[in-house]
C-alpha cells in the first residue's frame, strides 16, 4: 500500500497543473488581501479571514478538478492496466488514490490557511483573532468553519468520485464535477424549502452541504436542517462512506 | 523442465458469448511462448485472465505454483506485462514512468540497464507525450522488464518497432530467457515471432489447437530441397530411377525429405549420372505455413 502510495504522490506531484492549480490560488488570496487593504470598508478583513480570502472556495475547485481526474486519466491514458496486473488489488489502488486526495485536500488547506495567516499579518498587523463576534472568537469560528467546509467538501469529492469512475476521460470528468457541484448547491436551496413541508426530508445528502454552515452557526441553521449538529455531522461522514462504498463498486466492475 | 505458468481448463464468457473454451497449457521456466491466432480468437482475454484483470468463469490460473485471479494477485508480484498498448501519462519523461513502477531495489541500475539495452538513451529524459508510436512502445516493453519478473507477457511487442528496435527486443528476450525468465509473446508478424520462440501455442476460437515446439512444428510441415543443376530434365529422370522422391514444380527440382538419407541418396543419384548440382536450398514448413495450414484444417 506504501508503494501505490508514493507512486499516486509521484504522479500528482509531477503534474504542473498541481502547482499551478497552488500558485492560482495563492495569487488569487494576494489579490483579495490587496483588495481588502485599499477598501477596507466594502472588504471588511473577518470576512475575508473566515473564507481564506476566497482560498476556501478555491481548494474546493482545486480538490473537484483533483478528484475527478484522478480515476478517469487512467482511463484516458490506458495506465489503468499497469496499476491493476501487479500484486495488487482494485481496492488496494482505489483507496491508495482516496488518501492521497485526502492528503492533497490537506496540503491545499494548510496553505490557504497559512498564507490567510500571513496575508492578515501583512494587511492588518493589529488584527485581534481573539475579539469575540457573535458570541464566539474569531479564531474559533475560523476553525469551525474551515472544518465543517472540508467536512462537506468530503462529501462532494466522495460524489465527484462515484461520477468519475463512469467516465473515460479527464475533461468529461472534471466538466461533471464542476457542474454537479453548482447543481448541487442550488439543489441545496430548494430542497431544505421542502424539508419545512415534510419533515422526513430533512435526511436527504442535500441537507448535508448545510452541515459546515451548521456546526459554525448552530443555532440559525437547526432551524432549516431540524437536525441536531452531532447528528449531520455523523450523516455527512455516512453519506461520504456510501458514495465512496458505490464508487468503489463501480471502479471495480469496470472493464479493462 | 518446471512448469512456471500453469493455465488449465480456463473458459471466458462475454455476454452470451463463450470466448475461451477450456484452454489447456504451460509455459516452463526461461522458454519464450509464442501465442498466435487470428484476430478475436481469445489471446488478450487469456493474457488479462493471467494477469488477474477480468474474472474468469472456470479454470483455474497458476504462476509459480500460486493461483491467480481477479482477487488472488500475490503471485503476481514477479510478473511484467504490456497488454494491447503502451499506457503512457503525458506530464511524465520516460525514465520517470520507469522510475514510477520500478522497484526500489537497484532502482537506477535496473533502469539504465533496460534503456541501454532498448536503445532509449537519446529521449528518455524527455516528456513522453511527445514520443513516436515507436518509442511509447518500447517505453511500454521497457516497463515490463525493468524489474526483471520471472514471468513476462508481452501482447503484440513488435508494433510500431524499426527493423534495429524488433532486433534490440529479441536479444534482450533471448538473453533474459537464458538467465531463467519466462515469456508469453502474441504477435501478428509471425516472422519475428519464430525467430524468437522456442515453443508455439495456437489458438482459434478460443481453443488451443496446438502446442508444440517451434522445432516439432516446422518439422511437422515437412522439409522440402530445391535443387539447381544444368540439366533438370536429366537429373528428374536419375533421381526418379534412384527411387528419391521427387517432382519438377515451377521448373525446379524439388526433393521432399522422407528420412536422413534422402539428401545424401539424391546427390550420390546426380553423381552417378554425371550431372553437375549448381545450388541446394532447404525449403522447411514456417511457422506462417503452419499456422495458415491449422486454421484452414479447423475451418473444414
Amino acid at each position: 500500500m506504501g508503494t501505490l502510495i508514493k507512486q499516486e504522490l509521484f504522479k500528482l506531484t509531477h503534474k504542473k497543473g498541481t502547482w499551478l492549480a497552488v500558485l492560482f490560488m495563492v495569487v488569487v488570496q494576494i489579490g483579495f488581501a490587496v483588495l481588502s487593504w485599499r477598501y477596507p470598508k466594502f472588504f471588511g478583513t473577518s470576512m475575508f479571514v473566515m473564507n481564506n480570502y476566497i482560498g476556501g472556495a478555491l481548494v474546493d475547485f482545486i480538490m473537484i478538478a483533483s478528484a475527478a481526474s484522478m480515476i478517469a486519466m487512467e482511463f484516458q491514458y490506458g495506465t489503468i492496466k499497469q496499476l491493476l496486473y501487479r500484486k495488487y488489488y482494485r481496492s488496494q489502488v482505489f483507496v491508495s488514490k482516496l488518501l492521497v486526495l485526502l492528503l492533497q485536500m490537506i496540503g491545499l488547506q494548510v496553505v490557504a490557511s497559512a498564507m490567510t495567516g500571513i496575508l492578515t499579518f501583512i494587511i492588518k498587523p493589529k488584527f485581534d483573532w481573539t475579539q469575540v463576534v457573535d458570541h464566539m472568537p474569531i479564531w474559533r469560528d475560523y476553525l469551525l468553519t474551515t472544518g465543517g467546509s472540508l467536512l462537506v467538501m468530503l462529501m462532494l469529492l466522495s460524489l465527484v468520485i462515484l461520477m468519475a469512475t463512469w467516465f473515460k476521460t479527464n475533461a468529461a470528468a472534471i466538466a461533471c464535477g464542476f457542474i454537479g457541484y453548482f447543481v448541487t448547491a442550488v439543489a441545496a436551496q430548494i430542497i431544505i424549502m421542502f424539508v419545512q413541508r415534510w419533515h422526513w426530508l430533512k435526511w436527504n445528502p442535500f441537507t448535508m452541504l448545510l452541515t459546515g454552515n451548521q456546526i459554525a452557526d448552530p443555532k440559525t441553521y437547526h432551524a432549516l436542517t431540524l437536525l441536531d449538529t452531532p447528528v449531520m455531522i455523523a450523516c455527512t461522514l455516512g453519506y461520504t462512506a456510501l458514495f465512496t462504498l458505490i464508487a468503489y463498486l463501480s471502479f471495480r466492475r469496470r472493464a479493462v | 523442465m518446471e512448469a512456471l505458468l500453469k493455465v488449465s481448463g480456463l473458459n471466458k464468457t462475454f455476454g452470451k458469448k463463450k470466448v475461451l473454451h477450456g484452454v489447456d497449457f504451460t509455459v516452463a521456466s526461461g522458454r519464450v511462448v509464442g501465442l498466435v491466432g487470428p484476430n478475436g480468437a481469445g489471446k488478450s482475454t487469456i493474457m488479462k485472465a493471467i494477469l488477474g484483470l477480468i474474472p474468469t468463469d472456470g479454470g483455474q490460473i497458476q504462476i509459480a505454483d500460486q493461483a491467480v485471479s481477479i482477487t488472488k494477485h500475490q503471485a503476481l508480484r514477479q510478473v511484467g506485462a504490456l497488454i494491447e498498448y503502451p499506457g503512457i501519462y503525458p506530464f511524465l519523461t520516460g525514465r520517470q514512468h520507469l522510475e514510477l513502477f520500478a522497484a526500489k531495489k537497484q532502482r537506477q541500475q535496473h533502469v539504465d540497464a533496460i534503456v541501454q539495452a532498448l536503445g532509449m538513451a537519446g529521449y528518455i529524459n524527455k516528456p513522453a507525450k511527445s514520443y513516436s508510436l515507436g518509442m511509447k512502445q518500447k517505453l511500454g516493453i521497457a516497463q515490463a522488464l525493468v524489474d526483471r519478473p520471472q514471468l513476462v507477457i508481452l501482447d503484440e511487442p513488435m508494433n510500431g518497432l524499426d527493423p534495429q528496435a524488433v532486433k534490440d527486443l529479441r536479444d534482450i528476450i533471448r538473453a533474459q530467457a537464458k538467465a531463467g525468465t519466462s515469456f508469453l509473446i502474441s504477435s501478428h508478424i509471425l516472422s519475428e515471432l519464430e525467430k524468437v520462440a522456442d515453443d508455439v501455442l495456437i489458438l482459434n476460437h478460443g481453443h488451443i489447437i496446438q502446442q508444440s515446439t517451434m522445432q516439432d512444428l516446422a518439422e511437422a510441415g515437412g522439409t522440402i530441397y530445391e535443387l539447381q543443376t544444368v540439366n533438370d530434365r536429366d537429373a528428374l529422370a536419375a533421381l526418379q530411377a534412384a527411387h528419391v522422391p521427387v517432382n519438377l514444380v515451377d521448373r525446379k527440382l524439388q526433393i521432399t525429405q522422407t528420412d536422413r538419407t534422402t539428401l545424401n541418396a539424391a546427390l550420390i543419384a546426380l553423381v552417378h549420372a554425371g550431372i553437375a548440382v549448381q545450388d541446394v536450398t532447404k525449403a522447411q514448413h514456417d511457422l506462417e505455413q503452419s499456422f495458415l495450414d491449422l486454421v484452414e484444417q479447423e475451418v473444414h
